[in-house]
Protein backbone atom coordinates (compact mmCIF):
# COMPACT_ATOMS: atom_id res chain seq x y z
CA UNK A 1 0.00 0.00 0.00
CA UNK A 2 1.33 3.44 -0.93
CA UNK A 3 2.01 5.87 1.88
CA UNK A 4 -0.70 8.48 2.00
CA UNK A 5 0.34 12.06 1.32
CA UNK A 6 0.41 14.15 4.47
CA UNK A 7 1.54 11.31 6.76
CA UNK A 8 4.62 13.21 7.93
CA UNK A 9 2.41 16.16 8.87
CA UNK A 10 0.00 13.86 10.75
CA UNK A 11 2.85 12.47 12.85
CA UNK A 12 4.25 15.98 13.38
CA UNK A 13 0.91 17.29 14.62
CA UNK A 14 0.42 14.30 16.92
CA UNK A 15 3.78 14.93 18.58
CA UNK A 16 2.91 18.59 19.14
CA UNK A 17 -0.47 17.60 20.61
CA UNK A 18 1.21 15.12 22.95
CA UNK A 19 3.49 17.81 24.38
CA UNK A 20 0.98 20.65 24.60
CA UNK A 21 -2.46 19.32 25.52
CA UNK A 22 -4.03 17.72 28.59
CA UNK A 23 -6.76 15.35 27.47
CA UNK A 24 -10.26 15.78 28.94
CA UNK A 25 -9.84 12.93 31.46
CA UNK A 26 -6.59 14.57 32.63
CA UNK A 27 -8.32 17.93 33.12
CA UNK A 28 -11.13 16.13 34.99
CA UNK A 29 -8.55 14.63 37.36
CA UNK A 30 -7.06 18.04 38.13
CA UNK A 31 -10.49 19.60 38.66
CA UNK A 32 -11.43 16.81 41.09
CA UNK A 33 -8.13 17.26 42.93
CA UNK A 34 -8.61 21.03 43.23
CA UNK A 35 -12.15 20.56 44.52
CA UNK A 36 -11.10 17.99 47.13
CA UNK A 37 -7.84 19.54 48.32
CA UNK A 38 -8.02 21.12 51.79
CA UNK A 39 -4.42 22.32 51.93
CA UNK A 40 -4.43 25.85 50.51
CA UNK A 41 -0.82 25.70 49.28
CA UNK A 42 -1.47 22.41 47.54
CA UNK A 43 -4.65 23.78 46.00
CA UNK A 44 -2.67 26.75 44.66
CA UNK A 45 -0.13 24.43 43.02
CA UNK A 46 -2.87 22.36 41.41
CA UNK A 47 -4.56 25.50 40.11
CA UNK A 48 -1.26 26.67 38.60
CA UNK A 49 -0.83 23.32 36.85
CA UNK A 50 -4.31 23.44 35.36
CA UNK A 51 -3.82 27.08 34.30
CA UNK A 52 -0.55 26.00 32.68
CA UNK A 53 -2.36 23.31 30.72
CA UNK A 54 -4.93 25.80 29.46
CA UNK A 55 -2.16 28.27 28.48
CA UNK A 56 -0.24 25.51 26.68
CA UNK A 57 -3.32 24.43 24.75
CA UNK A 58 -4.24 27.99 23.80
CA UNK A 59 -0.72 28.97 22.73
CA UNK A 60 0.32 25.53 21.41
CA UNK A 61 3.41 25.78 23.58
CA UNK A 62 5.12 23.04 25.62
CA UNK A 63 3.55 22.03 28.94
CA UNK A 64 7.03 21.67 30.42
CA UNK A 65 10.46 22.87 29.31
CA UNK A 66 11.68 19.28 29.56
CA UNK A 67 9.76 18.39 26.44
CA UNK A 68 10.80 14.75 26.75
CA UNK A 69 12.17 11.97 24.60
CA UNK A 70 9.70 10.59 22.03
CA UNK A 71 8.61 6.98 22.62
CA UNK A 72 6.57 5.35 19.85
CA UNK A 73 4.12 2.46 19.96
CA UNK A 74 2.59 1.32 16.69
CA UNK A 75 -0.61 -0.74 16.70
CA UNK A 76 -0.50 -2.80 13.51
CA UNK A 77 -3.55 -4.68 12.28
CA UNK A 78 -3.36 -8.11 10.60
CA UNK A 79 -4.69 -6.58 7.38
CA UNK A 80 -1.88 -3.99 7.17
CA UNK A 81 1.76 -4.26 6.23
CA UNK A 82 4.60 -2.11 7.49
CA UNK A 83 7.43 -1.04 5.21
CA UNK A 84 10.81 0.42 5.96
CA UNK A 85 9.64 3.43 4.00
CA UNK A 86 6.77 3.96 6.46
CA UNK A 87 9.25 3.84 9.35
CA UNK A 88 11.27 6.53 7.58
CA UNK A 89 8.15 8.66 7.22
CA UNK A 90 7.27 8.21 10.90
CA UNK A 91 10.75 9.28 11.95
CA UNK A 92 10.60 12.27 9.60
CA UNK A 93 7.28 13.26 11.21
CA UNK A 94 8.82 13.00 14.68
CA UNK A 95 11.72 15.23 13.60
CA UNK A 96 9.31 17.80 12.15
CA UNK A 97 7.27 17.66 15.34
CA UNK A 98 10.33 18.33 17.50
CA UNK A 99 11.14 21.37 15.38
CA UNK A 100 7.56 22.63 15.36
CA UNK A 101 7.01 22.21 19.11
CA UNK A 102 9.84 23.38 19.63
CA UNK A 103 11.46 20.59 21.60
CA UNK A 104 14.28 21.33 24.01
CA UNK A 105 17.53 20.70 22.14
CA UNK A 106 18.97 17.92 24.25
CA UNK A 107 20.60 15.40 21.94
CA UNK A 108 24.03 14.67 23.44
CA UNK A 109 26.91 14.92 20.95
CA UNK A 110 29.95 12.67 20.61
CA UNK A 111 31.07 9.05 20.51
CA UNK A 112 29.99 6.48 23.08
CA UNK A 113 32.31 7.65 25.83
CA UNK A 114 31.74 11.35 25.10
CA UNK A 115 27.98 10.91 25.21
CA UNK A 116 28.17 9.08 28.53
CA UNK A 117 30.28 11.79 30.13
CA UNK A 118 28.49 14.57 28.19
CA UNK A 119 31.79 16.27 27.49
CA UNK A 120 31.27 17.50 23.92
CA UNK A 121 28.06 19.45 24.31
CA UNK A 122 24.55 19.24 22.91
CA UNK A 123 23.16 19.41 19.40
CA UNK A 124 21.29 22.70 19.03
CA UNK A 125 18.81 21.13 16.61
CA UNK A 126 15.67 19.91 18.47
CA UNK A 127 15.15 17.36 15.68
CA UNK A 128 18.49 15.70 16.45
CA UNK A 129 16.81 13.98 19.40
CA UNK A 130 16.18 10.48 18.07
CA UNK A 131 13.15 8.60 19.43
CA UNK A 132 13.49 5.48 21.57
CA UNK A 133 13.16 2.18 19.64
CA UNK A 134 9.67 1.72 18.22
CA UNK A 135 7.42 -0.96 19.73
CA UNK A 136 4.93 -2.79 17.50
CA UNK A 137 1.72 -4.12 19.01
CA UNK A 138 -0.07 -6.69 16.87
CA UNK A 139 -3.86 -6.18 16.70
CA UNK A 140 -6.64 -7.39 14.41
CA UNK A 141 -8.21 -5.42 11.57
CA UNK A 142 -7.16 -2.65 9.24
CA UNK A 143 -5.47 -0.54 11.90
CA UNK A 144 -2.17 1.30 11.80
CA UNK A 145 -2.26 3.63 14.78
CA UNK A 146 0.81 5.44 16.07
CA UNK A 147 0.94 6.45 19.74
CA UNK A 148 3.52 9.04 20.76
CA UNK A 149 4.65 9.46 24.37
CA UNK A 150 6.97 12.29 25.40
CA UNK A 151 8.94 11.02 28.40
CA UNK A 152 10.52 13.54 30.76
CA UNK A 153 13.75 13.06 32.68
CA UNK A 154 12.57 13.45 36.30
CA UNK A 155 10.30 10.38 36.22
CA UNK A 156 13.14 8.32 34.75
CA UNK A 157 15.17 9.08 37.89
CA UNK A 158 12.25 7.93 40.05
CA UNK A 159 11.53 4.72 38.16
CA UNK A 160 12.92 1.22 38.23
CA UNK A 161 12.40 -2.26 36.81
CA UNK A 162 12.90 -4.99 39.39
CA UNK A 163 11.88 -8.47 40.50
CA UNK A 164 9.29 -9.24 43.13
CA UNK A 165 8.91 -12.68 44.71
CA UNK A 166 5.14 -12.77 44.80
CA UNK A 167 4.59 -15.68 47.26
CA UNK A 168 1.40 -16.41 45.31
CA UNK A 169 -0.31 -13.28 46.62
CA UNK A 170 -1.08 -10.17 44.58
CA UNK A 171 -0.87 -8.19 47.82
CA UNK A 172 2.86 -8.93 47.97
CA UNK A 173 3.35 -7.22 44.61
CA UNK A 174 1.08 -4.28 45.44
CA UNK A 175 2.83 -3.80 48.80
CA UNK A 176 6.20 -3.71 47.07
CA UNK A 177 4.96 -1.17 44.50
CA UNK A 178 3.44 1.07 47.17
CA UNK A 179 6.52 0.86 49.35
CA UNK A 180 8.89 1.87 46.56
CA UNK A 181 6.55 4.56 45.21
CA UNK A 182 5.99 6.08 48.65
CA UNK A 183 9.73 6.19 49.29
CA UNK A 184 10.50 7.90 45.97
CA UNK A 185 7.54 10.21 45.45
CA UNK A 186 8.84 12.88 47.82
CA UNK A 187 11.96 13.18 45.67
CA UNK A 188 10.09 13.47 42.37
CA UNK A 189 9.47 17.20 42.78
CA UNK A 190 6.82 17.36 40.08
CA UNK A 191 3.87 15.85 41.92
CA UNK A 192 1.02 14.95 41.74
CA UNK A 193 2.37 11.87 40.03
CA UNK A 194 0.78 9.14 37.94
CA UNK A 195 2.38 5.79 38.86
CA UNK A 196 2.74 3.89 35.58
CA UNK A 197 3.29 0.17 35.99
CA UNK A 198 3.97 -2.81 33.74
CA UNK A 199 4.24 -6.36 35.08
CA UNK A 200 5.67 -9.06 32.83
CA UNK A 201 8.18 -11.89 32.45
CA UNK A 202 11.33 -9.93 31.62
CA UNK A 203 12.67 -6.44 32.16
CA UNK A 204 12.05 -5.58 28.51
CA UNK A 205 8.48 -6.86 28.59
CA UNK A 206 7.68 -5.06 31.86
CA UNK A 207 9.03 -1.78 30.43
CA UNK A 208 6.99 -2.18 27.23
CA UNK A 209 3.88 -2.90 29.31
CA UNK A 210 4.53 0.21 31.40
CA UNK A 211 4.58 2.30 28.21
CA UNK A 212 1.38 0.60 27.09
CA UNK A 213 -0.23 1.50 30.43
CA UNK A 214 0.70 5.14 29.79
CA UNK A 215 -0.78 5.02 26.29
CA UNK A 216 -4.14 3.48 27.25
CA UNK A 217 -4.62 4.61 30.87
CA UNK A 218 -7.68 6.73 31.66
CA UNK A 219 -7.94 9.01 34.71
CA UNK A 220 -11.69 8.39 34.83
CA UNK A 221 -11.51 4.58 34.61
CA UNK A 222 -9.57 3.00 37.46
CA UNK A 223 -9.75 -0.62 38.59
CA UNK A 224 -9.64 -1.68 42.24
CA UNK A 225 -5.87 -2.28 42.32
CA UNK A 226 -5.11 1.03 40.62
CA UNK A 227 -7.35 2.83 43.11
CA UNK A 228 -5.62 1.13 46.02
CA UNK A 229 -2.14 2.13 44.82
CA UNK A 230 -3.27 5.74 44.33
CA UNK A 231 -4.86 5.80 47.79
CA UNK A 232 -1.79 4.43 49.51
CA UNK A 233 0.57 6.89 47.80
CA UNK A 234 -1.76 9.72 48.77
CA UNK A 235 -1.40 8.63 52.40
CA UNK A 236 2.17 9.96 52.27
CA UNK A 237 0.69 13.50 52.23
CA UNK A 238 3.58 14.59 50.01
CA UNK A 239 1.16 16.66 47.96
CA UNK A 240 1.65 18.77 44.82
CA UNK A 241 5.34 19.77 44.42
CA UNK A 242 5.90 18.48 47.94
CA UNK A 243 3.75 21.15 49.59
CA UNK A 244 1.61 18.64 51.48
CA UNK A 245 -2.05 17.79 51.06
CA UNK A 246 -4.08 14.85 49.89
CA UNK A 247 -3.20 14.77 46.19
CA UNK A 248 0.19 13.11 45.78
CA UNK A 249 -1.01 10.77 43.00
CA UNK A 250 -3.87 11.58 40.63
CA UNK A 251 -4.39 8.05 39.30
CA UNK A 252 -2.48 4.83 38.59
CA UNK A 253 -2.05 3.25 35.16
CA UNK A 254 -1.20 -0.45 35.29
CA UNK A 255 -0.87 -3.09 32.57
CA UNK A 256 -0.45 -6.74 33.49
CA UNK A 257 1.00 -8.97 30.76
CA UNK A 258 1.62 -12.69 30.48
CA UNK A 259 3.37 -14.14 33.53
CA UNK A 260 6.22 -16.62 33.96
CA UNK A 261 5.57 -19.98 35.62
CA UNK A 262 7.75 -18.97 38.53
CA UNK A 263 7.80 -17.33 41.93
CA UNK A 264 9.00 -14.08 40.45
CA UNK A 265 7.25 -11.16 38.71
CA UNK A 266 9.14 -8.40 36.89
CA UNK A 267 7.69 -4.99 37.72
CA UNK A 268 8.46 -1.75 35.90
CA UNK A 269 7.36 1.24 37.95
CA UNK A 270 7.67 4.79 36.67
CA UNK A 271 6.41 7.71 38.71
CA UNK A 272 5.17 9.81 35.82
CA UNK A 273 5.05 13.51 36.66
CA UNK A 274 2.26 16.08 36.83
CA UNK A 275 2.34 16.90 33.10
CA UNK A 276 2.29 13.23 32.09
CA UNK A 277 1.30 11.12 30.36
CA UNK A 278 2.05 13.42 27.43
CA UNK A 279 0.58 11.33 24.68
CA UNK A 280 -1.29 11.53 21.40
CA UNK A 281 -2.38 9.03 18.78
CA UNK A 282 -2.82 9.21 15.04
CA UNK A 283 -4.19 6.76 12.48
CA UNK A 284 -1.88 6.21 9.50
CA UNK B 1 6.47 45.22 48.67
CA UNK B 2 2.76 45.76 48.12
CA UNK B 3 0.13 43.29 49.17
CA UNK B 4 -2.33 42.58 46.38
CA UNK B 5 -5.37 40.38 46.07
CA UNK B 6 -5.08 38.74 42.72
CA UNK B 7 -6.42 35.22 43.02
CA UNK B 8 -10.09 34.50 43.43
CA UNK B 9 -11.87 31.22 42.79
CA UNK B 10 -15.02 29.67 44.18
CA UNK B 11 -15.83 32.96 45.95
CA UNK B 12 -12.54 32.69 47.87
CA UNK B 13 -9.76 35.25 47.46
CA UNK B 14 -6.22 34.61 48.65
CA UNK B 15 -3.55 37.18 49.41
CA UNK B 16 -0.65 37.37 47.00
CA UNK B 17 2.37 39.51 47.80
CA UNK B 18 3.97 41.41 44.95
CA UNK B 19 7.77 41.36 44.89
CA UNK B 20 9.61 43.92 42.78
CA UNK B 21 13.26 43.14 42.10
CA UNK B 22 15.82 43.96 43.39
CA UNK B 23 14.60 43.03 46.87
CA UNK B 24 15.16 45.18 49.94
CA UNK B 25 15.78 43.91 53.46
CA UNK B 26 12.26 45.06 54.37
CA UNK B 27 10.84 42.89 51.59
CA UNK B 28 12.60 39.86 53.00
CA UNK B 29 11.61 40.49 56.59
CA UNK B 30 7.96 40.72 55.56
CA UNK B 31 7.84 37.22 54.09
CA UNK B 32 7.40 33.81 55.71
CA UNK B 33 7.10 30.21 54.47
CA UNK B 34 3.76 29.63 52.80
CA UNK B 35 3.36 33.19 51.51
CA UNK B 36 2.30 33.34 47.89
CA UNK B 37 4.18 35.82 45.76
CA UNK B 38 4.24 37.27 42.27
CA UNK B 39 7.64 38.42 41.03
CA UNK B 40 8.27 41.43 38.80
CA UNK B 41 11.55 42.61 37.28
CA UNK B 42 14.80 40.97 36.23
CA UNK B 43 15.60 37.40 37.25
CA UNK B 44 18.88 35.62 36.55
CA UNK B 45 18.85 31.96 35.55
CA UNK B 46 21.32 29.16 36.07
CA UNK B 47 21.60 25.51 37.04
CA UNK B 48 24.15 22.68 37.40
CA UNK B 49 26.57 23.84 34.72
CA UNK B 50 26.88 27.58 35.24
CA UNK B 51 26.20 28.27 38.92
CA UNK B 52 29.45 26.64 40.11
CA UNK B 53 31.32 28.82 37.60
CA UNK B 54 29.73 32.01 38.96
CA UNK B 55 30.56 30.88 42.49
CA UNK B 56 34.16 30.15 41.47
CA UNK B 57 34.46 33.61 39.92
CA UNK B 58 33.26 35.19 43.19
CA UNK B 59 35.53 33.06 45.36
CA UNK B 60 38.54 33.78 43.14
CA UNK B 61 37.87 37.50 43.33
CA UNK B 62 37.30 37.62 39.60
CA UNK B 63 35.04 40.42 38.37
CA UNK B 64 31.66 39.26 37.15
CA UNK B 65 30.47 40.45 33.74
CA UNK B 66 29.21 44.05 33.93
CA UNK B 67 25.62 43.01 33.30
CA UNK B 68 25.47 41.01 36.54
CA UNK B 69 24.43 42.82 39.71
CA UNK B 70 23.70 40.29 42.42
CA UNK B 71 22.64 42.75 45.14
CA UNK B 72 18.99 42.03 45.99
CA UNK B 73 18.73 39.74 42.99
CA UNK B 74 16.86 36.51 42.25
CA UNK B 75 18.24 33.38 40.59
CA UNK B 76 15.86 30.91 38.99
CA UNK B 77 17.15 27.32 38.73
CA UNK B 78 16.26 26.62 35.11
CA UNK B 79 17.62 26.18 31.63
CA UNK B 80 16.54 28.68 28.97
CA UNK B 81 15.68 26.98 25.71
CA UNK B 82 13.29 27.46 22.79
CA UNK B 83 10.93 25.20 24.76
CA UNK B 84 10.77 27.78 27.56
CA UNK B 85 11.77 27.72 31.22
CA UNK B 86 10.77 25.60 34.20
CA UNK B 87 12.20 24.80 37.62
CA UNK B 88 14.75 22.05 37.95
CA UNK B 89 15.39 20.41 41.33
CA UNK B 90 17.28 22.87 43.52
CA UNK B 91 18.62 20.03 45.68
CA UNK B 92 20.88 18.74 42.91
CA UNK B 93 24.33 18.88 44.47
CA UNK B 94 25.89 21.54 42.24
CA UNK B 95 22.85 23.80 42.47
CA UNK B 96 22.31 23.49 46.21
CA UNK B 97 26.00 24.06 46.91
CA UNK B 98 25.75 27.41 45.10
CA UNK B 99 22.96 28.75 47.30
CA UNK B 100 25.06 29.70 50.35
CA UNK B 101 27.89 31.51 48.51
CA UNK B 102 25.51 33.26 46.14
CA UNK B 103 23.42 34.41 49.11
CA UNK B 104 26.55 35.76 50.74
CA UNK B 105 27.28 37.60 47.48
CA UNK B 106 23.90 39.37 47.54
CA UNK B 107 21.33 37.02 45.96
CA UNK B 108 18.16 37.37 48.02
CA UNK B 109 15.78 34.98 46.30
CA UNK B 110 16.52 31.49 44.98
CA UNK B 111 13.73 30.07 42.87
CA UNK B 112 13.35 26.37 42.05
CA UNK B 113 11.71 23.26 43.37
CA UNK B 114 12.24 20.59 46.03
CA UNK B 115 13.31 20.47 49.66
CA UNK B 116 16.69 21.86 50.76
CA UNK B 117 19.02 20.43 53.39
CA UNK B 118 19.07 21.85 56.95
CA UNK B 119 22.51 23.36 56.35
CA UNK B 120 21.23 25.28 53.29
CA UNK B 121 18.17 26.44 55.24
CA UNK B 122 20.54 27.76 57.90
CA UNK B 123 22.81 29.43 55.32
CA UNK B 124 19.80 31.22 53.83
CA UNK B 125 18.86 32.50 57.30
CA UNK B 126 22.40 33.68 58.06
CA UNK B 127 22.52 35.59 54.77
CA UNK B 128 18.91 36.84 55.07
CA UNK B 129 17.89 35.26 51.80
CA UNK B 130 14.80 33.36 50.71
CA UNK B 131 13.95 30.23 48.75
CA UNK B 132 10.71 29.99 46.79
CA UNK B 133 9.25 27.14 44.73
CA UNK B 134 6.93 26.89 41.79
CA UNK B 135 5.40 24.05 39.80
CA UNK B 136 6.66 23.13 36.30
CA UNK B 137 4.33 25.57 34.54
CA UNK B 138 6.35 26.39 31.44
CA UNK B 139 3.47 27.60 29.27
CA UNK B 140 2.17 29.86 32.03
CA UNK B 141 5.62 31.31 32.69
CA UNK B 142 6.18 31.90 29.00
CA UNK B 143 3.22 34.26 28.96
CA UNK B 144 4.84 36.30 31.76
CA UNK B 145 8.34 36.64 30.26
CA UNK B 146 8.84 39.99 28.54
CA UNK B 147 12.51 39.72 27.57
CA UNK B 148 15.37 37.19 27.56
CA UNK B 149 19.05 38.17 27.53
CA UNK B 150 22.16 35.98 27.48
CA UNK B 151 24.48 37.43 30.13
CA UNK B 152 27.46 35.11 30.64
CA UNK B 153 29.04 31.76 29.79
CA UNK B 154 27.42 31.39 26.33
CA UNK B 155 29.33 28.12 25.81
CA UNK B 156 26.88 26.48 28.24
CA UNK B 157 24.08 26.90 25.71
CA UNK B 158 20.65 26.60 27.31
CA UNK B 159 22.37 26.31 30.70
CA UNK B 160 24.20 29.64 30.29
CA UNK B 161 23.60 32.56 32.68
CA UNK B 162 20.57 34.45 31.35
CA UNK B 163 18.49 37.38 32.52
CA UNK B 164 14.71 37.25 32.19
CA UNK B 165 12.44 40.25 32.52
CA UNK B 166 9.22 38.94 34.05
CA UNK B 167 5.83 40.25 35.07
CA UNK B 168 4.03 38.24 37.72
CA UNK B 169 5.95 34.98 38.03
CA UNK B 170 3.93 32.94 40.55
CA UNK B 171 5.72 31.19 43.43
CA UNK B 172 5.39 30.30 47.08
CA UNK B 173 7.96 31.03 49.80
CA UNK B 174 9.37 27.67 50.95
CA UNK B 175 12.29 28.73 53.17
CA UNK B 176 12.62 31.96 55.17
CA UNK B 177 14.30 32.93 58.44
CA UNK B 178 15.41 29.37 59.19
CA UNK B 179 11.94 27.89 58.69
CA UNK B 180 10.86 25.61 55.85
CA UNK B 181 7.65 24.24 54.41
CA UNK B 182 9.25 20.82 53.88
Amino acid sequence: MAIEEGTIEKVRDALVRAATIYRDDQKDAFRRAIASEQNERAKWALEQLLANALAAETNKSPLCDDTGVPHLILELGDQRSLSGQMLEVIHAGVAEGLNALPGRPMAVLGDDKQRLAQTTGLDLDPAALVPAPLIIKHVSGNTMRLHILMQGGGPEIRGKTYRVFHKHRIDTIVDEICSWASEEVGKLGCTPCVPSIGIGRSHFEASALMLEAMVFGDFNVQNETEQEITRRINETQTGPIGLGGSNTALATFMKIGPQRASGVRIVCLRLSCCVEPRRASVDL
Amino acid sequence: MKQVISSCSNKTCRAVKRLDLPLSQADIEGLKPGDRIEIFGNIYTGRDAVLPKIVADIENGQALPVDIDLQGSAIFHTAVSPAGVGPTSSNKQEIEESIAPLSAAGVKLHLGKGALSPSTVEALAVNKSLYAVLPPVTALLQSKIKAVELVAYPEEGMEAFHKLTVEGFPAIIAVAHGKTLY
